[in-house]
């Protein structure tokens, strides 16, 4: 049991601040939170990202190659569905920045 | 259900909307009742602009009185003020002015978040 933090946009960058205090942060990048630049990810947390909000902005890699777009999610960001996130809100105590 | 710490985390700054008030209206929430639960309210990134001393109190006074007698703590984050240009001594009486470190520490010790 770790603490999970939900990250969205408008506000996510203070939860991702108070993530890379905690050495067991569990960190899902929701909706536009996975337009945050991959710079303010807290270096020792795992990162998830929701499939269907990357890939409907057109940032998971193959979409981006097409398009010519180097934008794209880093490679160690884990892309998980919605039951995924369910479980792991069951799993963990959640740190809502959504 | 006995008694819990809470942590209010504020990230949002005053006037822009209802947020920084209904977060306040939260905190005094959670200290009522036969609980009596423990609420730390944390001002974080622009919700650290409520701190400033010159923002007018008139609809949030009432929240923060409740709040003072209840032994609540309101809490800033040093690093965002920084960010900001924001000096301490340009922040209000009552408020505590923390690293994110103590701040962590306060998260870890909640049993339960609300974010505004």
């Amino acid at each position: 049991m770790g603490n999970l933090y939900l990250i969205n946009k408008e506000y996510g960058e203070n939860g991702l601040n108070l993530a890379s205090q905690d050495k067991e942060a569990i960190v899902v990048l929701l909706h536009d939170g996975v337009y945050i630049s991959p710079k303010l990810y807290p270096s020792k947390a795992k990162i998830y990202a929701i499939k269907q909000d990357v890939e409907k902005r057109g940032l998971s890699g193959k979409l981006s190659a097409k398009y010519m777009v180097a934008f794209s999610l880093p490679k160690h960001v884990e892309y998980i569905d919605y039951y995924r996130l369910v479980d792991l809100i069951a799993e963990n105590k959640v740190i809502n920045f959504a | 259900m006995a008694q819990k710490n809470v942590l209010v985390m504020i990230n949002r700054p005053p006037y822009g909307s209802i947020y920084y008030t209904e977060g306040l209206r939260a905190a005094v929430g959670v200290t009522s009742g036969v609980d009596e639960n423990r609420v730390t309210v944390a001002y974080l990134g622009d919700g650290v602009h409520f701190a400033l001393t010159g923002v007018d109190r008139k609809d949030t006074d009432k929240y923060l009185g409740t709040l003072k007698k209840q032994g609540a703590r309101l809490v800033v984050q040093k690093e965002s003020l920084k960010e900001r240009g924001i000096k301490e001594e340009e922040v209000g009486e009552g408020f505590e002015i923390l690293p994110i470190k103590e701040i962590f520490l306060l998260l870890q010790g909640a049993d339960f978040t609300m974010d505004f």
